[in-house]
């Protein structure tokens, strides 16, 4: 039960500059203190784990986050993916921090300033289902030929029907995914475009934002969400600490 | 939650007021699951955790994606559309109309019905029902099994129509 000892397992949140790191409050998974183990000009945010194996519950995976959240407010943060536990501080000292140094650095340097905002769009199902038959003549008329009969009766048509409707949506969240990066690409610096979680889903996309630009950024999201308010919802999360933007290679 | 509208607030002067965008910051987990869980830095041989029922959990909602089950949903959504002047309303339609309601749930997306049944739904502070499938969710050998169980079981009903009521708000 020893808390806070070198000795013990480190669930590792992600690296901060040690000159940033002042003590972090709060607490990390499982309510265990959350500490800096540090190298020279780097620290990790850690916070000592007894188990072996971790639990990838609701209550883990939201302090993994919150966590990195709160350090993102003293200066740049290169979060973890969620799950990493390095047995002792000095296997983060050596194994982490001394042998990535490199680009760890070099990633803090390039993220300072910068956050990342996740922004998906699910378009309305009955508006685009509405859009799906104005823009498809034959989708309309098979809908058309079968409406009204007996289930049993149509099923085939129906699976035919369903599929021309889920190729069409495809079509259009293409389109929109499109249009939606580029118009918010115009006020960040990348964008890394992730799959669509959801079968209405019309774009999920993170961007790497500049602090500084961040008010232009949400007005250009706003403005986007206000010409699309009868045909799809856009969601804005962040900002966040840059998870799509960074990256551990092969060295050391 | 209250802490982060704060903070963000104190740093950041605009965070939009127009009222079509939904903002959060990371206490929504179904909307920073992924980023967790794909995405940052990560030192391969050091990841501890079991996350292979998250994993099939998500294969399996891909594939639905793309399934008869999703295909015969759509027909039904569609089939539910009241194109008003193109079509006259007989019985069939009228009862259909009073039950659709429920087409917005059935054409939800899978993942996310999964992912509620795994994680509950996104609003946080409902503590000790969440604590509690959380706690059960410790070895892959019984991922199956407690999915189905927590999807079968009594908290879908429940978080599916919180989740439509939300999507509607």
């Amino acid at each position: 039960m020893a808390r806070s000892d070198g000795n013990a397992a480190k669930y590792v949140y992600g690296v901060v500059r040690a000159a940033d790191g002042s003590p972090p409050k709060g607490r990390g998974i499982n309510g265990e203190p959350v500490a800096l183990v540090t190298l020279e000009g780097l620290a990790a945010l850690t916070s000592d784990v007894l188990d072996e194996v971790l639990e990838a519950g609701r209550d883990e995976l939201l302090t993994h986050s919150r966590v990195l959240e709160r350090a993102l407010e003293g200066g740049a943060v290169l979060p973890m993916r969620f799950g990493v536990v390095m047995p002792s501080a000095e296997s983060v000292r050596d194994e982490l921090l001394g042998a990535h140094r490199g680009e760890l650095e070099a990633q803090l340097d390039e993220m300072e300033g910068k956050v990342e905002i996740n922004i998906k769009g699910i378009y309305d199902e009955e508006a685009i289902l509405r859009e799906v038959l104005e823009g498809n003549p034959d989708i309309a008329e098979l809908r058309h030929s079968i409406h009204g009969k007996p289930e049993e009766a149509t099923y085939y048509e129906r699976i035919r029907l369903g599929e021309l409707v889920a190729e069409a949506l495809t079509g259009k969240s293409q389109q929109d995914e499109r249009e939606i990066v580029d118009r918010l690409l115009a006020c960040a610096l990348q964008v890394e475009v992730g799959q669509a979680v959801h079968e209405r889903m019309a774009v999920n996309a993170s961007f790497l934002v500049e602090r500084d630009r961040l008010e232009q950024f949400d007005r250009a999201v706003d403005q986007l969400g206000e010409e699309q308010a009868d045909r799809l919802r856009l969601k804005s999360t962040g900002p966040l600490p840059p998870h799509s933007f960074v990256e551990l290679g092969m060295e050391g | 939650m209250a802490t982060a509208m704060q903070n963000r607030s104190t740093t950041l002067p605009y965070r939009g007021g127009s009222g079509y965008v939904a903002r959060s910051s990371s206490s929504g987990l179904y909307d920073v699951l992924e980023l967790i869980l794909d995405k940052g830095l990560v030192i391969d041989v050091f990841v501890r955790v079991s996350l292979i029922g998250i994993e099939i959990l998500t294969i399996d909602a891909r594939i639905v994606i793309a399934s008869v089950d999703t295909y015969l949903r759509f027909a039904e959504a569609v089939n539910r559309l009241d194109l008003m002047a193109t079509e006259t309303q007989g019985l069939p339609e009228m009862m259909e109309g009073i039950t659709e309601g429920g087409a917005e749930s059935k054409t939800k997306g899978m993942l996310q019905g999964a992912k509620e049944a795994l994680f509950g739904d996104e609003d946080e502070g409902e503590g000790d029902r969440e604590r509690s499938t959380s706690r059960r969710r410790s070895t892959s050998a019984t991922t199956r099994r407690r999915r189905r169980s927590s999807s079968g079981g009594n908290s879908s009903g429940s978080s599916s129509s919180r989740s439509r009521s939300k999507s509607r708000s």
